[in-house]
């Protein structure tokens, strides 16, 4: 890899975690804001806003999918560590190499998926709350398997270059 | 069929996150099924469909910012100034705000770290012995799991769809009993050592003024939640809402620009898990579709007779489940699963729900993956070995407790309407 391709793989990770924060600042800061609305407006005004609702529930799935990115990022995802933790340095570079092309394999699949349901969705016209097309909703999905099967990948091939034959 | 499982199981022990596991197995099942793949992404976006699910990322959010700010400080203050005149005071103090803490920061280890930090050297100076404390201190990082709004409870009541609020209400007596087995215990351990101070009106009054602000939030979302008044989730804002307010506005001990930090810690947790039910929504429809479950109970009930035997598997099988799997994905791909083999033998879902918190609460202790050892282990310095052996008293203990919570069902059920 050449100095100029480094500078921006290392601006690209920068941005990426400045992006993923305020992704992730945005989604907890609005949710407590509408749950809040929500609480006075069922409770002292006793009204229900049905769409507040269904943004708050879509809002977790976002968060689910934001976090699942930033989670790859940090290496913060659940997984069993009984073994790898007693392999020695080459050995643990190895399963790394495998462990993270299957996930990156995995991930990849999701997300082609994803974006095939999201497709059909556009296509089909499907509407959330109403009218508005459910597909803006959905592309969190391919979008972030897509991110992790990347962040996967290029860790892969980052463990591939120090592994010893 | 049988190869591509073990296959899987490699990845797994190869260190893959458990996610891609159990969506390439789901992926597998689905394709031998011949359905389309985009099944999975119709699965996931099923997490857009769980009203209680917001109360997840709220409540860990919550506990976080907690956990940043002096609140553990005050409230090893405050439950110092009203049961420091105990004989073995202290290690009470220690069971009792690390399972409130722990309740509230839904047993993520945090506590070890937040209190444990505090009250470790406390006890030393005290004159307690070096080993019960060790043994103490990493015992009660998942004390309080079975107390309302925990994070394993809300999400057993999700994946197990059992009402969250009886679940809160059963945890609150088998939680009881713990606390009070291990209190009952340290007193008797430490009754040698010396009172540290007398009470004091004036101190108690003034660790309740320094509390002042903290003190409310409990009250308020447990009070909340068993008046009927909140919905869970609407606790969940009340508190996250209440913290803000409370430690970035009133007390400034958490500025703003620390925000967008802690907020990435939490959510990091939060996507975890997520991530893990996103993709079990798909693998466990696959598993129903395919009768799993039916040809589980098919299995058990060939060797297994009645529900006290059920019982006796099932505990086993949890403990050896904690010892190498963490609570959270545990929930999410187990309780499906046993959740209809263990109604055929008439264990009430709430009551499974207690059981399987109380046992997996073990699993934070049992090596290799107890996560308290390793926190422990990491934050005082010391092998895991020797944390282990300090907790092995505790352990034993907790196991009783968790017999008698589970042959005593009235103990959870008997507050459900």
């Amino acid at each position: 890899m050449n100095e100029r391709q480094h500078f921006w793989l290392v601006r690209a990770e920068l941005w990426g975690r400045w992006l993923e924060n305020v992704l992730l600042s945005f989604l907890v800061i609005g949710l407590i804001a509408l749950a809040s609305i929500q609480i006075v407006m069922r409770n002292i005004l006793s009204m229900g806003y049905p769409w507040t609702d269904s943004v708050v529930r879509l809002m977790v799935l976002w968060l689910a999918l934001a976090g699942g990115m930033a989670a790859s990022r940090d290496q913060k995802h659940i997984a069993i560590d009984i073994v790898t933790r007693a392999l020695p340095p080459n050995g643990k570079r190895i399963a790394d190499v495998i462990a993270h092309l299957f996930t990156a394999l995995v991930t990849g699949l999701l997300a082609w998926h994803s974006f095939r349901f999201v497709r059909d969705s556009y296509v089909f016209g499907d509407a959330l709350m109403t009218n508005w097309p459910a597909w803006v909703f959905q592309l969190i999905l391919p979008f972030g398997f897509a991110v992790i099967c990347y962040r996967y990948f290029l860790r892969a091939l980052r463990e591939i270059v120090r592994v010893r034959l | 069929m049988i190869f591509t499982a073990v296959l899987l199981f490699v990845f797994l022990l190869l260190g893959a996150p458990l996610f891609s596991v159990i969506a390439a197995s789901a992926m597998l099942g689905f394709y031998h099924s011949e359905i389309d793949l985009s099944v999975m992404a119709i699965e996931f976006f099923g997490l857009s469909e769980m009203p209680i699910l917001v109360a997840i990322p709220l409540f860990t959010f919550a506990g976080f910012i907690l956990s940043e700010s002096n609140s553990p400080q005050r409230l090893v203050r405050l439950s110092n100034a009203l049961l420091g005149w105990f004989p073995g005071g202290l290690a009470i103090i220690s069971l009792v705000s690390c399972a409130l803490f722990t309740a509230f920061t839904g047993a993520s280890g945090v506590t070890i770290i937040a209190l444990g930090a505090l009250l470790y050297p406390a006890l030393s100076e005290a004159g307690y012995d070096e080993r019960f404390n060790l043994g103490l201190i990493t015992t009660s990082g998942s004390l309080g799991l079975l107390f309302a709004p925990s994070l394993p409870l809300i999400l057993y009541g999700i994946v197990a769809g059992v009402s969250i609020d009886d679940l809160f209400l059963a945890g609150i007596f088998p939680g009881l009993l713990m606390v009070v087995m291990l209190g009952v215990y340290s007193v008797y351990k430490n009754r040698q050592t010396r009172v540290l101070r007398r009470v004091s009106s004036r101190e108690i009054i003034a660790a309740i003024k320094e509390s002042a602000w903290e003190l409310p939030l409990p009250v308020l979302v447990l009070g909340g939640i068993y008046s009927g008044y909140f919905a869970v989730s609407e606790a969940a804002a009340v508190t996250a809402l209440y913290v803000i307010f409370v430690e970035i506005i009133v007390l400034r001990e958490i500025s703003w620009r620390d925000l967008p930090r802690i907020i990435r810690e939490s959510m990091v947790l939060v996507g975890a898990i997520l991530m893990i039910l996103g993709v079990s929504l798909a693998s466990t429809n696959y598993m129903i579709d395919a009768g799993v479950p039916e040809k589980l109970f098919g299995i058990v009930n060939t060797y297994i007779d009645g529900q006290a035997s059920f019982l006796l598997a099932l505990l086993i099988f949890l403990l050896i489940l904690g010892a190498i799997l963490d609570i959270f994905s545990a929930i999410i791909l187990v309780v499906p699963l046993i959740l209809p083999v263990a109604s055929q033998y008439n264990v009430h879902p709430v009551h499974l729900g207690i059981i399987f918190l109380a046992t997996m609460e073990l699993g934070y202790l049992t090596p290799p993956v107890g996560l308290n050892l390793f926190i422990s282990s990491f934050r005082f310095e010391r092998g895991i070995g020797e944390i282990f052996r300090a907790t092995l008293p505790f352990f034993f203990l907790l196991l009783v407790a968790v017999l008698i919570i589970t042959y005593w069902p009235q103990l959870s059920l008997f507050l459900l309407s």
